[in-house]
């Protein structure tokens, strides 16, 4: 069954392996930009479409290209040239044809290249040896994960902002413990899937 | 950027400036390979090698790159040098090279080393480059050893897999897991903190310079991200 | 513009270097790197097959094996591991057998993950030993009923693979497709065939299946399948004048048979697990039985919660003339071979002395027992019907 095996897919990789709660990947922006609602958000869609065109450009590139001419080393360095041109590419065309959503998004475009959250969905779809269309559903699966740990988080943090915090755990270390309540909350789906 | 002596460019990596509890980089492998010693040890230096070549190499094409695509040649050579390191392990150390998955293919993204790139290699000689290398390679993997070791000995009740008497056989299993990752590395920087009365915190630039994306984003975004970093 | 070229120009030559740097430094480390994953995958194999030494890859394109069979390794001691995909808790389990020159299992386990954790290695290792004659006697592993089904469906396909492998004829086909195969030869105008509950034995002949369109019989004369049209008529023309005569008859038998149904509730002791019965013309009794098997009995998670249904004739002196399983929803792959006619074809012939001598289905006691009591009711009621209980 295809249509179940997307389910498995996509369920699994938004709350069972969620990418920031459960495996660090794209934790720097996850602590540095979830503070603001609006940010989190911005961010979130942001990566998620990313991933999807990153996953769209890589996975057939790898298939038909790299694999091809038995180049599958260069992955790393192919990969990621892609994710950044992609983002480039991306920001110019938002830039000048969608003003309004490059208003909203286009700040967090640059921040992704280096979020490692991208090269990691790609990497792991490929070593995951799913298909086409399975990797783009664990792709998006991922950012929706991303976005899904960036809302809740924002608004953990302005709850914790408010209060009074010994001095040197203010700032990032509160922020970490409270990441590992909600990471072991994360820990409730585990089983959720197969 | 005030003149600095070679002690202090290699020794301030290590504690004055660490990578992972000062400068808040490369969370992502710090909290992921620091389950186990053994896999602590094999990330850090395998970063710290990424990290020395690059730097060397960075420095030394300083005045050739232009600077409109730096940060791609940047890239470009991290990830060379990543590949190069991935297919050695892969060939040497089979165990290391499986128990390091995903996360050595994502040194290219790890922020520590492009950041070295763009706030030190990129406009520093050769020699005081590979220092810098040094001191934050060897700041990264005693970081990360120190995480890892709290994280094994309590998670798994062993240090570099021997076995330590009592843990072993009541093991707090979540200290491997995400969870523990996030809250050892909350507790060190709180720590860490308390020990200096914040004032490595206060020092450190949370400004453009001391974020890797400084090179490519708007400035706006940028700092109001070090803003709440803070 | 100049800026740009040097821009594009200095990417380029630094991207051309690296990619030549990795490239010879490729060249080094991909021997090894193959070398390591030879060594590996060859040290996996041995876990199946300790002594197996080294492995070949065998091109499978010059065999006809089992269609489960994916991957076959000849070692170097005469034996071979497989690996096959069947379908166990989840489908597209994969298993991979090793099975020694004189053809036995040198072990079994499951490469794909999401299994219950543990049971396939305690079934893995219960295969060690087993050939082609006693794989089905294996005990299953409690609480782990589908996996076992699937070791056990691997291990054979794996023992039948090896005597392919070598050189050796195995028929692949199962008993059931065989049959479905020989009547569709005998009677190629039916579009599939029911089997004729015998009410009474004719003389000479197994057993009658009647083409589903009504096309016409197919009679089982000895090791001969002779085919007739719906009145009786001989159609197979390669048929002995014995066996034409046989079919005639016994087709002439079955078309006359009639049944009155006895009205049950003037017999007060009559068991429960009788839920109706006839009488025939010739004598003989026949009767619905319901049989409480596992999914009657069984725990609550796992047991459908339906009787077995079981039809039998039975002559007047209580000797079982046909016994057949009408539907049940027992375990699949366990209780459910109470379905398979090698279970209950086990009953035909049977008295109430005789009836428990038979071939218990592996794995399912329950489902066993319950049956077993049914039949036993039967003669029960064979006695109270005569009035002599």
């Amino acid at each position: 069954m295809d249509f179940q095996k997307f389910v498995i897919i996509l369920m699994s990789s938004v709350l069972v392996n969620n990418y920031v709660l459960r495996q660090f990947l794209g934790i720097c922006p996850f602590l540095g930009v979830s503070k603001k609602l609006n940010q989190a958000t911005g961010m979130g869609i942001s990566v998620t479409l990313v991933m999807l065109m990153a996953t769209a450009a890589t996975w057939p590139i790898y298939t038909y290209v790299l694999v091809r001419f038995e180049l599958e080393y260069m992955r790393t360095i192919v990969f990621i040239l892609i994710i950044a041109a992609l983002v480039q590419f991306t920001e110019i065309v938002l830039k000048k044809f969608i003003p309004a959503l490059h208003k909203s998004l286009g700040v967090y475009l640059p921040l992704i290249t280096t979020n490692c959250a991208v090269l990691g969905v790609t990497i792991n779809n490929i070593n995951d040896g799913y298909n086409f269309v399975e990797s783009m559903v664990s792709s998006l699966g991922c950012g929706l994960g991303f976005l899904l740990a960036m809302v809740l988080f924002c608004g953990i943090r302005s709850y914790i902002d408010d209060k009074v915090i010994p001095e040197s755990l203010r700032g990032l270390p509160v922020t970490l413990i409270a990441a590992s309540f909600v990471s072991l909350a994360f820990f409730g789906f585990n089983g959720i899937v197969g | 950027m005030k003149k600095q002596s070679n002690w202090s460019i290699l020794f301030k990596g290590i504690l004055l400036e660490n990578p992972v509890f000062v400068l808040i980089l490369g969370t992502c492998p710090t909290l992921a390979t620091s389950t186990s010693v053994i896999g602590a040890l094999g990330m850090g230096l395998a970063a710290a090698a990424v990290l020395i070549c690059s730097n060397v190499i960075i420095s030394l094409l300083r005045k050739v790159i232009p600077d409109e695509v730096r940060i791609p040649c940047y890239i470009v050579v991290i990830a060379g040098f990543v590949t190069l390191v991935e297919m050695f392990m892969h060939a040497f150390l089979p165990d290391m090279y499986d128990m390091l998955g995903v996360y050595l293919a994502l040194i290219t993204v790890n922020c520590i080393i492009l950041g070295r790139a763009e706030m030190f290699a990129g406009k520093n000689t050769v020699g005081k480059s590979a220092l810098d290398g040094i001191g934050m390679g060897i700041g990264f993997t005693l970081a990360l050893l120190a995480m890892a070791t709290i994280r094994e000995v309590l998670g798994s009740g062993t240090f570099a897999g021997i076995p330590v008497p009592f843990l072993y056989d009541n093991p707090i299993s979540v200290m491997k897991e995400a969870p523990g990752g996030m809250m050892v590395y909350g507790i060190l920087i709180a720590v860490v903190n308390k020990l200096t009365n914040g004032k490595l915190i206060k020092k450190k630039s949370f400004g453009c310079e001391g974020c890797p994306s400084a090179g490519i984003c708007s400035k706006g975004t940028c700092e109001n991200t070090a803003k709440e970093e803070g | 513009m100049k800026k740009y070229i040097k821009s594009v120009v200095a990417l380029t030559a630094i991207c051309a270097v690296v990619a030549i740097l990795l490239a010879a430094a490729n060249s080094i480390t991909k021997p090894i790197i193959d070398k390591n994953e030879a060594a590996a995958a060859n040290e996996a194999l041995l876990v199946v097959m300790p002594n197996g030494g080294d492995f070949t890859t065998v091109d499978l394109s010059a065999y006809e094996l089992p269609a489960s069979v994916n991957e076959v390794y000849a070692a170097s001691n005469g034996g071979h591991v497989m690996k096959l995909t069947v379908n166990g808790f989840n489908p597209g389990m994969v298993i991979m057998c090793g099975v020694g020159a004189d053809g036995t299992v040198t072990g079994a386990t499951c490469l794909s993950s999401g299994e219950t954790l543990g049971h396939e290695k305690v079934y893995g290792d219960k295969t060690v030993g087993a050939t082609v004659d006693t794989v089905d006697s294996i005990d299953t592993v409690a609480g782990a009923t589908k996996t076992t089904a699937a070791y056990k469906s691997a291990v054979k396909d794996a023992l039948n693979a090896a005597i392919i492998l070598g050189g050796g004829s195995v028929e692949l086909r199962t008993e059931a497709e065989i049959l479905a195969d020989n009547l569709a030869a005998a009677l190629p105008a039916a579009d599939g065939f029911t089997s004729v509950f015998m009410i009474d034995t004719i003389e000479g002949v197994d057993s009658v299946y009647s083409a589903n369109n009504g096309t016409g019989y197919v009679v089982c004369v000895g090791d001969s399948f002779v085919a007739t049209d719906a009145n009786g008529k001989v159609i197979s023309e390669g048929a002995s004048t014995e066996e034409k005569a046989a079919a005639t008859s016994a087709v002439a038998t079955l078309l006359s048979w009639e049944l009155t149904a006895i009205d049950l509730s003037t017999y007060a002791d009559m068991p429960s697990a009788i839920t109706a019965a006839y009488s025939t013309s010739s004598g003989n009794y026949v009767f619905d039985v319901k049989a409480s098997g596992y999914g009657i009995s069984g725990d609550k998670y796992t047991a459908s919660g339906e009787y077995i249904y079981i039809k039998v004739s039975v002559t007047a002196d209580g000797k079982i003339i046909t016994c057949e399983t009408v539907s049940q929803k027992e375990s699949d792959g366990f209780g459910s071979a109470c379905a398979d006619a090698s279970f209950y074809t086990q009953f035909n012939g049977k008295t109430a002395e005789t009836y428990k001598d038979i071939d218990a289905i592996a794995g399912a006691t329950i489902t066993t027992n319950g049956y077993t009591t049914a039949i036993s009711r039967v003669f029960e009621a064979v006695n109270i019907l005569k009035g002599e209980a």
